[in-house]
């Protein structure tokens, strides 16, 4: 066992760092206050190589390894980047983006990944409706074969970058009598006849990351925009799910490193009863119990970092513990920040209300606690 | 990075295993109600069987922190066969065995520390005093006279003190530490009744009193300056509380996993039920984390990693209440069952607490963690 990073990855995390303080984290909170995706961060993420750092280099992208993207991640996270932001990151690299490289065509690679690498286009994933959520078997939206064609008719909800996408992974029900062997990919782009998008929701955090309805009304497709194996839906939404619960939970972690530094300073400068309030003992002992979640998170998150790193193709067990610990207990160091910092952690002006509202998402978003629960028990 | 054993771990792990066959388990199971005499019997035969595989010998002393992960995969095993055991073997390879390693040089030292790692000798170490009342004179007192040390001092809740063939006593002299290295039979020195705990029944734990003991020079050390010496022994007390900790949630969890598929309510296993299957959820994404934690501060020391010391801290804060928080749900789930007396849900339900309040308390890991973290955000 040994939980060295190389050299070459604990330097490009600081790079990560010090271009996310200085070229993004300034305009968070203007963006997070008027709920509004910032276009402008997202094109520098593209141009930084962030976008598409997995990604082979002849398709734009960095050619870098699962824990490196892992700690770009985390990176963002530390420097104060918003959850809305690396949330839509972390929907168009890896749930929309990713599919595409691991089961699109050689073709589907060419015309997509490059895009996406960029920046140019954005991406999406649209497997949860407003009636399925966690239980995929019971996707309603249907893809009827027509000549050359696919058909699909149903809708998307909660789908994150909906309405800024350029290209979308839907998920959609193929044979509707085989549970989950019939459900099949799709890659749908925007402009196409009966795809639109139909509502933004408003929501407690994550703010500047577009949520959307998406509907399909007759929506044809070409034959050819099929992702992968029909019937195999199931198994590409499960392998995005360890994305979800390693790369996607790694913005999460350096949050409580951004919060741990924004209250530790806080704590010196404050100060009550003629001394600054680093000296209480209640106080410290939030500081102590944020970097403790931290530390028992981090090696978490690595470890499905390191699974995939080493090609074990599912680790659902290790990325379930991963996501119900960070989704369940990442909600006291983000409560006790804000307990911490008092009037002004309860104000937009020092960022600490905004992580307290962004990080509520963990445990609902990438499956919720209590289905990470039942896959748990299942697995343990 | 590496989340996967080496081969020697394994190896090692193996090699421990097999010390406890079925006949040595069933020894082990009525470790509770052992008199002293009897826990003198089995823990020096489990010393001398450990002996050989060369768990004695690992990650001993400050040199020998290279080891502790290494040490640690086998640790965890150890701590889930026997809580008791663990912590009393512990206590002489680790602690006795440490002091004799890293801050007794002399070749009667030398000796003894080879009998201990050869499974030969319980040690035990007395640094814990009793509180003081208002006004009461302390007893303590030491002295250097030609060619030994006269000392006098009261020690609390000495692990291992009525089974112990060694005893070495941590003293204050002039604000610095010195190690005496003392026989329980020896004049002046008297151990304590065996006292009676909520848990860890299984371990032999007492008060010891030195009254102006006279020991000879070659069994003196130091002073050593009270940071090293304290430091030494509270990083390796607190990664073995630790490790008792994950090996305690490791065993209670699979036994609240056997019963919840072999027990029946509403016609189907109570495993079926999801406010049963969930606790195990919880109980084992607990388990995992304390488990990494730990192996990650035990690589941090095996390292010499800046952040070493913080994060045996985090490891021994967080592993100790995890383990009473899924004691707990064990309980719950075993419901009736768990707690009666014997059960050995219940008796991990009594233990987890010992490692909350021994070794570095939380709350005091928690200032210091957060010490360290205020320091590095200046």
């Amino acid at each position: 066992m040994d939980f060295e990073l190389t050299p070459e990855q604990l330097l490009f995390k600081d790079q990560v760092l010090k271009f996310a303080k200085k070229e993004i984290a300034p305009r968070v909170q203007e963006h997070d206050l008027r709920e509004e995706f910032d276009w402008q961060s997202w094109k520098k993420l593209g141009e930084f190589g962030i976008l598409g750092l997995h990604f082979p280099e002849e398709l734009g992208g960095g050619g870098a390894d699962v824990m490196t993207s892992v700690l770009a991640a985390e990176a963002l996270g530390e420097a104060g980047v918003d959850g809305g932001l690396t949330l839509s990151y972390g929907a168009h690299t890896y749930l929309c983006a990713d599919t595409i490289f691991r089961h699109g065509t050689d073709e589907q690679r060419r015309m997509y990944i490059p895009k996406l690498a960029s920046g140019e286009w954005v991406g999406c994933m649209g497997l949860t409706e407003p009636g399925a959520g966690s239980d995929v078997a019971s996707l309603r939206t249907r893809a009827v074969r027509a000549g050359d064609y696919w058909v699909l008719n149903g809708s998307k909800m909660f789908i994150t970058n909906g309405a800024i996408a350029d290209v979308a992974v839907i998920y959609a029900k193929t044979d509707p009598s085989s549970g989950h062997a019939g459900i099949s990919a799709f890659v749908v782009e925007k402009g196409t006849p009966g795809f639109t998008v139909s509502r933004s929701l408003h929501k407690m955090g994550v703010r500047t990351s577009p949520t959307s309805e998406l509907v399909f009304q007759d929506c044809k497709i070409p034959a050819q925009n099929l992702l992968g194996i029909e019937g195999n839906g199931f198994m590409m939404a499960m392998q995005t799910v360890e994305w979800d619960r390693s790369a996607l939970l790694a913005p999460f972690l350096g949050a409580v490193s951004f919060l741990l530094e924004r209250c530790s300073r806080y704590a010196k400068q404050r100060e009550q009863f003629g001394r600054p309030i680093a000296y209480f003992q209640a106080v410290k002992h939030k500081l102590a119990d944020m970097k403790i979640f931290l530390e028992a998170a981090r090696s978490l998150v690595y470890r499905i970092a390191w699974c995939k790193d080493q090609g074990r193709p599912l680790n659902h067990l290790e990325a379930a513990v991963a996501k119900l610990f960070i989704g369940d207990w990442s909600l006291n160091p983000t409560n006790d920040a804000v307990s911490l910092m008092g009037g002004y952690g309860y104000c937009h002006e020092y960022d600490v209300e905004r992580v307290f509202r962004d990080s509520r998402l963990a445990p609902i978003g990438g499956g919720t606690s209590d289905v990470q629960k039942v896959l748990i028990s299942r697995l343990m | 990075m590496n989340f996967d054993w080496r081969a020697e771990d394994h190896e090692l792990k193996k090699r421990v295993l097999a010390v406890f066959d079925a006949e040595a388990l069933s020894a082990l199971g009525s470790l509770e109600d052992c008199d002293s005499g009897a826990l003198r019997h089995i823990t020096r035969r489990f010393l001398e069987r450990l002996g050989p595989t060369d768990y004695l010998r690992l990650g001993v002393g400050p040199e020998g922190s290279a080891q502790t992960l290494h040490l640690i995969a086998a640790q965890e095993e150890l701590a889930g066969i026997s809580r008791s055991l663990f912590i009393s073997i512990e206590v002489t390879a680790r602690l006795f065995g440490g002091l004799l390693k890293g801050f007794c040089n002399s070749s009667t030292a030398a000796e003894i520390a080879q009998s201990v790692a050869g499974g030969g000798t319980i040690g035990a170490v007395g640094v814990t005093e009793p509180p003081r009342v208002d006004g009461e004179e302390h007893a303590a007192a030491f002295s250097r006279v030609r060619d030994s040390v006269i000392a006098s001092a009261d020690k609390d809740f000495v692990t291992n003190a009525p089974i112990a063939d060694w005893i070495a006593v941590v003293l204050d002299e002039g604000g610095d530490k010195t190690i005496c290295l003392v026989r329980p039979t020896q004049e002046g020195v008297t151990v304590g009744p065996r006292m009676k705990t909520l848990g860890y029944r299984g371990l032999a734990v007492s008060s010891l009193t030195l009254r102006n003991v006279e020991v000879p020079q070659e069994l003196v050390f130091g002073p050593f300056p009270e940071s090293t010496l304290m430091d030494f022994l509270r990083q390796t007390e607190d990664l073995i509380l630790s490790a008792a900790s994950v090996g305690l949630m490791n065993t209670v969890i699979a036994k609240a996993k056997a019963h919840a598929q072999s027990h029946r309510r509403g016609g189907k296993p109570i495993f079926a039920h999801q406010e049963v299957r969930f606790k195990l959820a919880e109980m084992l994404t607990l388990y995992q984390s304390s488990q990494l934690l730990l192996f990650r501060a035990g690589w941090m020391i095996s390292t010499g990693k800046e952040e070493r010391k913080t994060l045996v801290r985090c490891a021994k804060v967080f592993a100790s209440e995890a383990a009473e928080k899924v004691a707990g749900m064990a309980m719950q789930i075993l419901s009736g069952h768990g707690y009666l007396s014997g059960n050995p849900i219940e008796q991990a339900y009594r233990d987890a607490k010992y490692s909350a309040i021994s070794g570095t308390t939380s709350e005091r890991a928690r200032m210091e963690i957060a010490d360290d973290v205020l320091a590095r955000y200046g």
